[in-house]
Parts: C-alpha cells; sequence; structure tokens
C-alpha cells in the first residue's frame, strides 16, 4: 500500500475519531469544571469573544486556561477526521450514496466547527451600548455603520413594574443609506451580515427642566434651548446637569437627579450679559431675576435610552446552514435505519 | 374532566403505569400472553391519558407547557412513557424496560407532589425554538434513559436474566437504536437550543456549564454512534459506553441544576 494511501485511511479512519471525541470530551469535562471553580478568571465569558478573552487570560493563568488549546487543537483534529471521511465518501457517492444522512451531519459539524473558530478570531460582543431615542450611535467595529433608534416602548407586566418586553424601533445605517430598519424586542434582533443587534435593557435620564417664565407659559429648558426676554435679550442653555455639586468654581456632574442645574448665558445686544449656573435648589440667581428672567421651575424633562447588545459574528450564517444540514442528516438518519434494517443492510464492522 | 388544574388524569395514569410495572413484575416469573397484552394495554393507556392532559394543557395555555418545574417534570414522564409504549409495541421489549417505566412513576409523582400549575409565557420564552429546544431534549434523555435501561439487561448474567425478557442479540440492536434516536432528538435538540440562543442572547454557544455539558453530551453520543461500527466496542462494551452516557446526561440534568449554578435552573 502506498505511504500516501496509509496516511488517507489513517485520517479517515474510524478508530480516529473515536480516540478524539472521547479526548476532546474528557479535556472539556475537566475544563468545564475549572471554568466553575475559577469564576473569577473566566467570569462571563459569553460577553466577549475566544479573540478577545484568551490572550490576556492565558497570560494571567497559564495552568488554569490550557485545556482550552488542547479541547481546540482535539476538536480541530476531530474536524479534520470528519472533513476526510466526508471527503472519502464524496469521492464514493456512486455506491454509498445510502449514507446521505450520516454524512450530511458529518458536513454540518464541519461547518459549525469552522464557524465557532471563525467567529470567535473575527468577531466582537459589546454589551451596554446607550442609544437615546432619535439619536445615532456609530459601531466602533464597524467604520462608517450606524444605528438609529427611532422609537422606543417598553412592555411591562399587569402589574406595571415589571419589564417585559422592550420594543425598538432600530435602523441601520451606512453613513446616510439606510441598509436595514427593524422592530427589535426579546427574540426578534436586527441581523444584518453577522451582525447582531438585541435589546438588553433601557433607562431614562434627565435632560433637563420645565420652568414657566412670566408673560409666556411653560418653556422647556435643555442643552442649546432659548428663551427670548423683554428689550431683544436671550437666554441660552449651555449645559444640564441632572445633579450638580460646586467644587470651587466647578460644577462637577454627579449621579442621578438630586441637584439638577442649568448653564445659562444671557446675551443682549450682542455680547453677553450674564454667564453662570442656575442651581435649581438655590433659587434663580439675581442678575436673571434684574433682567427680567424670573424662571420658576415645573418638572424635570426626561429622555428614554435603550440599551443595546451589538455582536458580530461573522460565522453565523455558515453555523446556521451547518445546523440545518445537521437537521437534514438526524432526520434523514431515522428513515435510512429503519429502511437499512428492514433490507437486513447490515454496517461494515471494522 | 379535561381540566389541567385537576390532577385526576394525572393520578389515573399513574395508577395504571403501576399495575403495569406489577404486571411486568409478574411476567419475570414466565412468559404468559394474556398479561402480557394486559400489561401492553395498560401502559397504552396510561400514556393515552397523560396525551390527552397535555395536549387540555396545551390547548388551555396556548403553548406547550413546559415552563416551570411541574410541566417539565410531567413532560419528561409523558417523553419516558412514550418511549416505552414505542419499543412495548414494536419489540414486547417488557421486563428490559422497567426502568423506564419506574422513572416515568418517579417523574409523575415528582410532578403531582409539585401541583398542577403553569407558568405564564415571558416574552423571551414566546419562541417555538424554546418548545422544540425542550420538547427534543427531553425526548433524547428518554432515549439515552432506555438505553441504559436495555444496558443493564443486556448486562445481567444469564442466571439472572428471566425467560421473558428480549435475547442478547435483541438487547443490543434495541440498545443501538435507543442511542441512535436518542442522538437524533438531541442533536435536534442541540441546533433548535443553538439558534434560539443566537435570536436570544446574540452568540450561539454558550459557555455556561449546562451549555458546556450539553455539548459533552452531544460529543459522547456522537463518539458512541462511530463505536457500534467497532468489533471491540459491540455489545458488553457498548452496554457499557450506554450506562457512562447515561450518567452523564444525569449529571447534565440533574447534577448541574442541583449542585451549580446554571442559566437552566431545576426550578
Amino acid at each position: 500500500m502506498l505511504m500516501k494511501e496509509k496516511i488517507w485511511d489513517w485520517l479517515t479512519s474510524l478508530k480516529l475519531a473515536i480516540v478524539l471525541a472521547s479526548l476532546a470530551t474528557l479535556v472539556i469535562m475537566a475544563g468545564s469544571l475549572i471554568m466553575h471553580y475559577h469564576p473569577r478568571l473566566f467570569g462571563d465569558l459569553d460577553a466577549v469573544t475566544l479573540g478577545q478573552w484568551y490572550p490576556q487570560a492565558a497570560r494571567q493563568a497559564p495552568l488554569h486556561t490550557l485545556w482550552m488549546p488542547l479541547a481546540a487543537l482535539l476538536l480541530l483534529a476531530f474536524g479534520v477526521n470528519t472533513l476526510c471521511c466526508l471527503v472519502d465518501w464524496l469521492a464514493r457517492l456512486r455506491s454509498r450514496w445510502r449514507k446521505t444522512g450520516e454524512y450530511l451531519i458529518h458536513f454540518g459539524f464541519c461547518l459549525l466547527l469552522a464557524a465557532f473558530f471563525w467567529g470567535h478570531l473575527a468577531g466582537y460582543r459589546t454589551a451596554g451600548n446607550v442609544l437615546p431615542v432619535g439619536e445615532t450611535l456609530a459601531l466602533s467595529g464597524h467604520p462608517g455603520l450606524s444605528l438609529r433608534l427611532d422609537d422606543f416602548r417598553p412592555v411591562f407586566d399587569q402589574t406595571g413594574r415589571r419589564p417585559l418586553d422592550m420594543i425598538n424601533h432600530l435602523t441601520l445605517l451606512d453613513g446616510e443609506r439606510e441598509l436595514a430598519r427593524k422592530e427589535v424586542r426579546t427574540n426578534h434582533p436586527l441581523m444584518h451580515r453577522g451582525l447582531v443587534i438585541l435589546p438588553a435593557s433601557f433607562g431614562q435620564e434627565a435632560t433637563g427642566f420645565r420652568v414657566l417664565v412670566p408673560g409666556q407659559g411653560t418653556v422647556d429648558l435643555h442643552r442649546g434651548a432659548e428663551i427670548r426676554l423683554p428689550e431683544g435679550k436671550t437666554l441660552t442653555v449651555l449645559d444640564f446637569l441632572p445633579s450638580a455639586r460646586r467644587m470651587g468654581d466647578r460644577m462637577v456632574p454627579m449621579g442621578g437627579l438630586t441637584n439638577p442645574a442649568l448653564h445659562l448665558r444671557l446675551a443682549g445686544a450682542g455680547e453677553t450679559l450674564w454667564q453662570g449656573w442656575y442651581v435649581l435648589r438655590e433659587g434663580v440667581p439675581q442678575e436673571l431675576v434684574r433682567q427680567g428672567a424670573a424662571l420658576r421651575p415645573s418638572e424635570p424633562l426626561y429622555r428614554t435610552y435603550s440599551i443595546l447588545t451589538i455582536n458580530y459574528d461573522p460565522g453565523a450564517r455558515i453555523a446556521l446552514v451547518g445546523g440545518l444540514a445537521m437537521c437534514a442528516g438526524v432526520s434523514i438518519c431515522i428513515f435510512s435505519y429503519y429502511a437499512k434494517r428492514r433490507r437486513q443492510d447490515h454496517p461494515d464492522i471494522v | 374532566m379535561l381540566n389541567p388544574d385537576s390532577v385526576l388524569l394525572l393520578q389515573g395514569a399513574l395508577g395504571l403505569y403501576l399495575a403495569a410495572a406489577l404486571v411486568q413484575f409478574f411476567l419475570l416469573g414466565g412468559e404468559r400472553r394474556a398479561l402480557r397484552r394486559g400489561a401492553l394495554a395498560l401502559t397504552g393507556l396510561a400514556f393515552a391519558l397523560q396525551t390527552l392532559y397535555l395536549a387540555a394543557a396545551w390547548v388551555q395555555a396556548g403553548y406547550l407547557p413546559v415552563t416551570n418545574l411541574f410541566s417539565t417534570l410531567f413532560f419528561f414522564s409523558w417523553a419516558m412513557g412514550g418511549t416505552f409504549l414505542y419499543f412495548e409495541l414494536r419489540y414486547r421489549i417488557g421486563a428490559a424496560g422497567l426502568f423506564v417505566l419506574g422513572v416515568t412513576m418517579l417523574l409523575l409523582v415528582g410532578a403531582l407532589r409539585r401541583g398542577p400549575m403553569i407558568s405564564p409565557l415571558i416574552p423571551a420564552l414566546d419562541t417555538p425554538l424554546f418548545t422544540m429546544h425542550v420538547a427534543f431534549s427531553f425526548m433524547g434523555y428518554a432515549l439515552f434513559a432506555m438505553a441504559f435501561s436495555v444496558a443493564v439487561a443486556y448486562l445481567l448474567p444469564g442466571f439472572l436474566r428471566p425467560p421473558s425478557m428480549p435475547p442478547r442479540d435483541l438487547l443490543r440492536r434495541h440498545n443501538e437504536e435507543a442511542i441512535l434516536l436518542g442522538f437524533v432528538f438531541f442533536s435536534l435538540c442541540m441546533i433548535s437550543g443553538s439558534i434560539w440562543a443566537y435570536v436570544a442572547w446574540g452568540y450561539w454557544f454558550s459557555w455556561n456549564i449546562k451549555g458546556v455539558w450539553s455539548f459533552i453530551v452531544w460529543l459522547f453520543y456522537a463518539g458512541m454512534c462511530h463505536a457500534k461500527f467497532v468489533r471491540r466496542w459491540q455489545g458488553e462494551g457498548y452496554a457499557l459506553l450506554s450506562i457512562a452516557g447515561f450518567f452523564v446526561v444525569l449529571f447534565t440534568y440533574l447534577g448541574i441544576g442541583l449542585l451549580l449554578q446554571s442559566n437552566h435552573p431545576l426550578e
């Protein structure tokens, strides 16, 4: 027998498949327990790709992560063995077509394995992407692409407290061009060429304050808003902090909505008459009152934002094809198993 | 009668399964055709009652009720009962499947102790992929349990093997069939679960311990499907592998849920 044939026989060997599958099973069993008992190291491994996570983790704990490349190597070898068997079957398809089901499973497994490694090496995962309604978020992993949240509506249970779903109207843009638009909610992500965008959570943030202006009624003050005052003066909102704290001359933002403050500029005849912070709890600054801007705060202005998970897996579509091939394979397998048994068609035993 | 809040159907099914198991025990002493038919009829009737309850609960809820411990225990017992009935109808497996019958009753008792309660469907579970994932997984587990039961019967020494049990060669074939069918259903469970994970969380393979061990179960039985073509592993070797595989399944289903933290809690 030629050396080439010997190598091919070894690569397509059934015993090699059993040895590799057994070894991979044992290594992954041990690895799963290492993962469980070292949660600090392995943390939420689903939040990142292996390509992002492994290099740093391997430097940090080479012994505890050693099982991963070992398992990868064994699975890759098992994948190569499966692929060789598939090629060998294809070469003899005319006489072995009855094994189509079994080899569709092989084909599916090869695709799934390739998709897994490709996705983890070339993909990325990001969580906690905050996107307020009406705004656009640039996708850092995809230069030129951005995501716009057109509308957002949370769905609550009967008590009105527990959120059940989050309905996001999202548009994926390439520059100004619309690539995809979808109502995104639980189990219904926006998918586009390996990108998958899902709702994770939502929240509200104060963006300004509604005030009562004598003679003008209620006016919404948020960054960029202007109020026209008598004698051609204008009051412009330069900034808004939901919670501010004085640190000398500066205002420092704090968390929550406990001490709202508006940074205002009063201008008239082309020049700034006054500029400063109006801390709502401290009352309207005297200069503003003198200039006729006796504002009376009424209620905070809120805007809703969605928190999105944005993942990119270039292998996802290949994985889907692999999964479907495997589904078809196992379905055919059942029928062919009983058909072969009826025909007394016994398999080759090695 | 068809009210899913009433446990009458389930209690009836449990009583019938118990009667069938007692008849099967009696048959261990020797073959009696009339009794065997009676045992089969009792099992069939019990499974019919379970199916009726499942259909009523499904119709009332509007979705396959597998959303809490009561409903999963019940569904698992239904899958176990169905598996036993299939092998009994097709091959008159009798005492070789007694373990499966026992587990069916245990699961039913577990479900009855919890009391009938069907949790409302939250949007995260409101997808056919979830239904398929759970249904296929329990069907796979039931078939792996059957393989275990048949493997134990296969390994029984000659003097302990009752005359009513199928011959060893048939038991070997039943074991292989149970493994193949279990692998088929478990593969469908893994694929539907992966697609669901992708649309729900944005990745199709989870490093959660349950996800990893499900892959281990799949890999183990994939290896077994190959091992049946190796002479050395046929017969006793294959039976031993079936028993080992079932312990891997038990750890994946029960061990992880009870001992470790997972995103597939038992409760």
